[in-house]
């Protein structure tokens, strides 16, 4: 098992620089730079140049990528070129943290909605029972982010006055947003849930389970669920990896500090570095996650052996 | 492998406190509060963090804190990406410069006249190119500790406090220019003597640049050509004074709280980045007495609509509202009486490319920027009480001549505009639109710039019966696209462009932006061939060229009316569609002024606290 943990991270090595490679001549290729504009100004040549000496960019484009990938090995993604007194690190270190947090509690929000109410609507299939919570899941699938932020708002913050309007401070502060961004998640949850969970059911290993005389509780719990969760572990791992980046929506509603606008902003500012560094923190968030999911399998379905 | 049924605990603990972390949130009896503040430690050059948590009973009865400073609660909207004043470009940064760094002169918020600041008066030779600053001699640099929260005067050695002096001036002004700085700005000061090569490194002495400090508190600056408009520059954040020790002990961090050094009204206590900065009144600011507020607590809301939820729960003490919420705010009894629209420096305009048939006609033009119906535009898609432009600079900017009906009058009236917008066509050869072959109306991508191309475009088709074709492209890549270098066959007819002032000086309005040598030029006026490699001067771009150049305030202003009139009426190069306006919802408590130019002085706006305690408690 570690050995194939090992050889699976060496692996990122190659993803991950074709990964840089990819999004160093992407970024370039798109018309316009970080230096052309101040508003809706065009910068006079002289100023460009000055300042693409500044940021090393007047050098050829495989020195600089030279360059970049240099400093990468000592861990430093580069200046910001929007956010000039910032570096690139200082930027995501303080957004990231925050990105995760609500990530985190937002999953694990529909972990908490979405298993519970896929293994009922399994159990009681074709009850109202499975229709209601359907009904639920796919409402919640269909409500945008955008639309329910901002609903929450009016109702819980302006109307009833019991919980803060946006921002990120106080736990009081991340129960709207956690709500809003956890809701859809836990939705595609229990619907994965409720068929895997009915596909799993009709195996022979069921029958076997229940031919010994086991206990229901114990043939649902031990035996199918387990096994049910498979799919559900698949689609967690690489959501939960983008999540945890940031959400672009949901922070700018909520006004939260977090990386998800950065996804968007530096690609708008043309900010070269900052654009590297979010991909670069995606993608190893991204096959982290896949490795995890990897593991999981192992630990969930007995016949999954890594050798 | 793991054994069993440890992993189902493990699986169970973990769900568990998963569901407990979720469950707890809502209980509102006790808030935890992080407040993270950064903190100087002698002889380390790292930021240090400190986090204190303190746990607050909000069951408790409110109890009022007369100790709780004068505050104003204020949305930057984004986080300032460069405070440093010689880096700033854009209207964020510039409004926590213009509260932390003082300038030579300043912008009155009635007339945007320029005032006094750290200049107390000024006066030029008789050509206009040597311009003398006479600055006061009582403004300290101060340093302020957010970990005690005392605001301390520099002092030197002998323990003299360190007064901000004409060569901290030259200092900054050369500071901009060097081109290891790398600012963006430099350029609005290439109008001084030698600036131009010293920031393109042409010359690497700073000596050759065109300013000196003549004793503690007179400097001096020597410019290329004769300029009139000078005085309004000294007031850019391009030439504050900073303070070089501490550049030099902390780079590019020095405008972090408790190493930044500054001289302005306020100091700043915190600043969490993306998220929120506070600034706390400077005791040794010359004017602290008049300087009410005491703590600016701002927040980073980029969203509209929740920067309004956030003033109407109390929170924010004024706001820009989104634009869905015009009409009820328009309707709504209290809202309306908040609601607060003020003229901005700003206009709004759609740019013909001169030299691309059918463009290339005037009487085309004209048609085109008469069909504008900018009364209903203004009316059913703006809705943000703009001001239909007729020319380009609108009040405010010295040499404007906004509104004057004797320039271009069919802009104002939307009839007679549809009128003679037909007559032209016809004249110019399209009776009814017949033969006019399909035109591209291109904007950069946003839901307000759409609104305007489809209603304007209808006007277009209805009024001239012409095709419309529109297309948007992203903002980086429509800059780029706009550019007079691009092919031709490539740019659209007409495209959508806006410009705000840096100076309230018709110079940096007709001239840079349209002056087909000196300016700008994306219009292509003038060109000799597709691309503009070469240019042949007229009438317009003679007297912008010459007005900037003379000293003679009335006759500057007589030669600008003229550019105004051939630009936008004989040569109706451009269409000017509308003036901006700052729209704003003020909480009744806030007595503020309007500046629109370089950032608000939150320095001279006063809150009534007792009203406003009375609504946040």
């Amino acid at each position: 098992m570690i050995q194939y943990i090992i050889r699976r991270m060496l692996q990122f090595i190659p993803v991950l620089l074709a990964v840089t490679i990819f999004t160093f001549t992407l970024v370039r290729i798109i018309p316009g730079g970080p230096f052309d504009r101040i508003g809706d100004k065009t910068l006079p040549p002289e100023i460009r140049a000055n300042l693409e000496a500044k940021y090393h960019m007047d050098e050829p484009v495989w020195q600089q990528y030279l360059r970049y990938m240099w400093n990468l090995l000592h861990l430093d993604l580069g200046p910001s070129l929007k956010f000039r007194t910032q570096t690139v690190n200082d930027i995501i270190g303080g957004a990231l943290p925050v990105s995760a947090q609500l990530g985190v509690l937002s999953m694990a929000l529909a972990v908490v909605i979405g298993l519970p109410s896929g293994i009922i609507a399994a159990l009681y299939r074709n009850t109202p029972i499975d229709y209601g919570a359907t009904f639920l899941a796919i409402f919640f699938r269909s409500v945008p982010n955008i639309v329910l932020g901002p609903v929450l708002i009016l109702i819980f913050a302006l109307k009833l006055g019991w919980l803060p309007v946006a921002r990120w401070e106080t736990p009081a502060h991340w129960v709207l947003p956690v709500v809003t961004l956890g809701t859809a998640y836990s939705a595609g949850i229990a619907r994965l849930t409720r068929g895997s969970l009915l596909e799993v059911m009709g195996e022979d290993y069921i029958r076997t389970a229940r031919a010994k005389g086991l206990r229901e509780a114990v043939v649902i719990g031990r035996h199918a669920l387990k096994n049910a969760l498979i799919p559900v572990v698949t689609y967690l791992g690489p959501v939960l990896a983008a999540v945890v980046t940031g959400t672009f929506v949901v922070e700018t509603i909520f006004g939260i500090p977090g990386l998800g606008r950065h996804f968007v902003d530096s690609v708008n500012n043309r900010d070269y570095p900052l654009v590297m560094g979010t991909a670069l923190t995606y993608a190893l968030l991204l096959v982290s996650a896949n490795l995890f999911v990897d593991i999981t399998y192992a630990w969930l379905d007995p016949r999954i052996r890594y050798e | 492998m793991l054994n069993k049924k440890w992993s189902i605990a493990l699986v169970v603990a973990v769900i568990g406190s998963i569901v407990l972390s979720a469950c707890a949130q809502p209980t509102p009896e006790v808030i935890e509060k992080e407040i993270t503040k950064i903190v100087e430690r002698e002889g380390e050059t790292v930021i240090e963090t400190a986090i204190v948590t303190e746990v607050v009973e909000v069951t408790q009865e409110p109890t009022p804190a007369p100790e709780k400073p004068v505050t104003l609660n204020w949305n930057l909207s984004t986080e300032p990406p460069q405070v440093d004043p010689a880096l700033s470009t854009d209207t964020t940064s510039v409004q926590v410069d213009e509260m932390l760094f003082l300038g030579l002169t300043d912008f009155d918020d009635e007339t945007s006249e320029v005032i006094p600041e750290l200049a107390t008066e000024w006066e030029s030779n008789e050509e206009g190119t040597v311009w003398t600053f006479h600055m006061r001699d009582d403004v300290p640099w101060v340093k302020h500790n957010p970990a005690t929260g005392e605001t301390n005067v520099i002092e030197d050695e002998d323990g003299n406090p360190v007064m901000v002096t004409a060569q901290d001036v030259e200092n900054a002004v050369k500071r901009t220019l060097n081109p290891e700085t790398g600012s963006d700005y430099a350029y609005v000061l290439y109008i001084i003597e030698g600036a131009l090569d010293y920031n393109t490194g042409e010359e690497t002495d700073p000596e050759t640049v065109g300013v000196t400090a003549l004793d503690d508190y007179t400097v001096e600056f020597t410019l290329r050509q004769p300029a009139g408009y000078f005085p309004g520059i000294a007031s850019m954040w391009v030439c504050r004074p900073v303070y070089q020790p501490a550049i030099d002990e902390w780079g590019a961090r020095w405008i972090e709280p408790g190493f930044i050094v500054t001289n302005g009204p306020y100091v700043m206590d915190s600043w969490a980045h993306q998220d929120s900065m506070v600034l706390v009144k400077n005791p040794h600011f010359y004017d602290a007495d008049s300087v009410q507020i005491e703590r600016i607590e701002n927040v980073m809301i980029t969203a509209a609509s929740t920067a309004m939820a956030l003033y109407e729960n109390n929170e924010l003490d004024s706001v820009a509202p989104p634009l869905e919420e015009m009409d009820r705010i328009r309707e709504d009894p209290q809202l309306s009486e908040e609601l607060y629209i003020a003229p901005d420096l700003c206009t709004y305009y759609y740019g013909f490319t001169n030299n691309k048939p059918p463009f290339d006609d005037p009487l085309v033009r004209r048609a085109f920027s008469a069909a504008i119906d900018r009364v209903s535009l203004i009316e059913n898609v703006t809705k943000g009480g703009q001001l239909p432009a007729n020319t380009f600079a609108p009040e405010g900017i010295f040499g404007n001549v906004a509104g004057d009906p004797d320039i271009a009058p069919w802009a104002l009236d939307p009839e007679m505009g549809a009128e003679m917008a037909k007559e032209w066509l016809a004249e110019a050869g399209y009776p009814d639109g017949e033969g006019f072959p399909t035109i591209t109306l291109m904007h950069n991508t946003s839901e307000g710039h759409r609104a305007i191309a489809e209603a304007i475009g209808s006007m277009w088709s209805s009024t001239l019966n012409v095709d419309i074709e529109i297309q948007n492209q992203e903002w980086g890549v429509y800059l780029d696209t706009i550019e007079k270098t691009t092919p031709l066959a490539e740019m659209a007819h007409v495209w959508r462009l806006g410009w705000c002032a840096d100076y309230a000086d018709q110079n940096n309005w007709v001239h840079e932006v349209f002056n087909c040598e000196e300016g700008a030029n994306r219009l292509r006026r003038n060109c000799v061939d597709e691309t503009c490699s070469s240019v042949e001067p007229s009438e317009f771009d003679e007297l912008t060229a010459d007005a900037g150049k003379l000293t003679d305030q009335d006759q500057r202003a007589e030669m600008y009316r003229e550019a105004e009139r051939i630009l936008s009426e004989e040569e109706a190069a451009y269409a000017p569609i509308y003036y901006y306006t700052t729209v704003r919802l003020n909480k009744p408590w806030l007595n503020r002024t309007y500046q629109a130019l370089g950032g608000q002085h939150w320095d001279k706006w006063t809150i009534d606290w007792e009203a406003k305690l009375a609504a946040t408690q």
